[in-house]
């Protein structure tokens, strides 16, 4: 292990080290509530929502043909995205009557007008990668290691 | 048909090595500024913090926000391609496999924590029952010592992957399904439109893109409030024909009511205010100078000084301004903003209003300056 990655390791531990040490000074049933909702958002993510993308990607997988997948895989990357950023805002949990300032928007119809906008871009790259001009890239993507063009010309001792 | 070997081609090393530096470069940026703010609100000796440019601490915790939302995708994208390594086997190993394996589990932990806890306080839903300032900020360490750790384990494979080509050889070429540059491109049009989808809270020409953010920036006099003064608990104080704003200095107290301040000569300045929480508004601030109203009390310009609010005693009813801000010429106590007298959400009678300063820190009602004995 080389020098520089021994420091690292050092200074990680010492300052994952002083991380705990603060997180120690909480009252301890607000530790256990921190050590809950860290452990619990490893737990959502490893058990149910990393599952869930991979049941989804494995259904589209055998729906959708291959020449949209990867629009189709992008635009549901950018829509699982938009959920997430919209889940705190979406109902206005932390509305308050005393400040209309805060969650000042329609979170329903943002979340609604950007997952179209998302779709509606995907689509127009299918549609323009369907009936636009196939590019040189395009044929060779789609050549096996296989296909291999006509040998030259043999050339002459006059050539 | 897809086959196994495809499959796995898109989740590899080359994809997690470029990611993870993009997410590396985002969540430092997003410790740093963290920190910033955080000894801003906690000064320590040696923490220096101008008052020029007066856009500075806006610019910072604008990007604390920005880089931190802009993490959630990179973080999820960099976990989609490694999430099968979970279930390798062995599946318990050696020492060395378990404290590899803790090390990732201390990781994703903490920035899952980091990233749930600061979207959800930029929205001010408190779904936790621990505080959340001091639990942020102690999780920033265990965050960014995880991910230093991280770098330190896998430094050797990260150096091979970006070293080598981001596409398999030819020799297996896939046709026409998802690139792993594919990959890279969906990740970053993902981050990109996380940014402009929250960011116009600070950044004024995308607030109309900005359909999931939490202030539209709109607000009384065109400036959003956080905490109001039904919150504060001030309607009655702020409101009351005896209000009087004292300035002291040790044994030196002079008293001012509303017309006395009025009367004094009034300077206008264009400055930010910048919350904590991400969102931030530029506005003309029109009051007295706060050197001015010091120097009717004989206070040197080396003094830091106390303000306080007419908000009964709570964490953010009292604040200390650095004698650097105090002094500075473009520290006010403002009656009016954007040409009228500031409504009671903003802090009428008068408030604080200093350059680069988080807006926690800009008290509102004031109804006493104490300088701060040497």
């Amino acid at each position: 292990m080389s020098a520089v990655r021994v420091a690292l390791l050092v200074v990680g531990l010492l300052t994952i080290g002083y991380g705990v040490a603060l997180v120690l000074e909480h009252p301890w049933p607000d530790i256990l509530h921190i050590a809950i909702w860290a452990g619990a958002g490893v737990v959502l993510h490893d058990f149910v929502f990393a599952p869930l993308c991979v049941a989804l990607g494995f259904a589209g997988r055998r729906i959708i043909p291959k020449r949209w997948w990867t629009p189709i895989g992008i635009a549901s990357l950018c829509s699982v995205i938009l959920m997430l950023l919209a889940v705190p805002v979406f109902d206005r949990p932390g509305a308050r009557d005393d400040n209309h300032t805060v969650l000042d928007r329609n979170y329903p119809l943002g979340l609604l007008l950007s997952i179209a906008a998302v779709w509606g871009a995907a689509l127009l790259y299918m549609i323009g990668r369907a009936y636009l001009p196939v590019r040189k890239d395009d044929v060779v993507e789609q050549q096996s290691s296989d296909h291999i063009d006509a040998q030259p010309p043999p050339v002459g001792p006059n050539g | 048909m897809t086959s196994d070997a495809e499959k796995v081609s898109l989740r590899s090393t080359a994809v997690t090595a470029r990611v993870g530096t993009a997410l590396g470069v985002a969540v430092a940026i997003c410790f740093v500024t963290g920190l910033i703010s955080h000894f801003i609100q906690h000064p320590q000796p040696w923490f220096f913090w101008p008052t020029h440019p007066v856009w500075l601490y806006r610019l910072t915790q604008g990007l604390h926000v920005i880089s931190g939302i802009a993490a959630i995708p990179l973080l999820v994208v960099k976990l989609w391609s490694v999430w099968p390594k979970l279930f390798e086997r062995p599946f318990i190993g050696g020492l060395t496999r378990q404290l590899e394996r803790l090390s990732i589990l201390v990781l994703v932990a903490s920035m899952t924590f980091q990233l749930s806890t600061g979207l959800l306080n930029i929205a001010q839903w408190y779904a936790f029952k621990f505080f959340f300032t001091t639990s942020h900020y102690a999780m920033a360490y265990v965050a960014a010592g995880a991910v230093i750790v991280h770098i330190a384990v896998k430094l050797p494979v990260i150096r091979r992957a970006l070293g080598e080509p981001l596409e398999p050889p030819l020799a297996e070429p896939v046709p026409r399904g998802p690139s792993r540059r594919a990959v890279l491109w969906g990740t970053g049009l993902a981050a990109g439109l996380a940014t402009v989808v929250t960011a116009g809270q600070t950044v004024p020409w995308l607030r109309r893109l900005s359909v999931l953010a939490p202030r539209s920036g709109q607000g009384p006099q065109g400036v959003p409030v956080n905490r109001s003064a039904v919150a504060a608990g001030v309607v009655g104080s702020a409101q009351s024909p005896d209000y009087r704003l004292t300035v002291t200095n040790g044994s030196v107290s002079r008293t001012f009511s509303l017309p006395e301040l009025a009367a004094m000569p009034q300077n206008t300045r264009s400055l930010p205010i910048a919350c904590v929480e991400g969102w931030s508004a530029n506005a003309e601030w029109t009051g007295i100078v706060l050197a001015d109203l010091l120097a009717a009390v004989g206070a040197s310009p080396d003094a830091d000084v106390r303000m306080i609010s007419l908000e009964p005693p709570g964490p953010y009813s009292r604040t200390v301004l650095p004698a650097r801000h105090a002094r500075d010429a473009n520290t006010l106590i403002a009656l009016r903003i954007n040409g009228q007298t500031l409504n009671l959400d903003h802090g009428y009678p008068c408030r604080l209003i200093a350059p680069s300063r988080p807006g926690v820190l800009q008290t509102k009602w004031l109804s006493r300056i104490e300088v701060v004995p040497a």
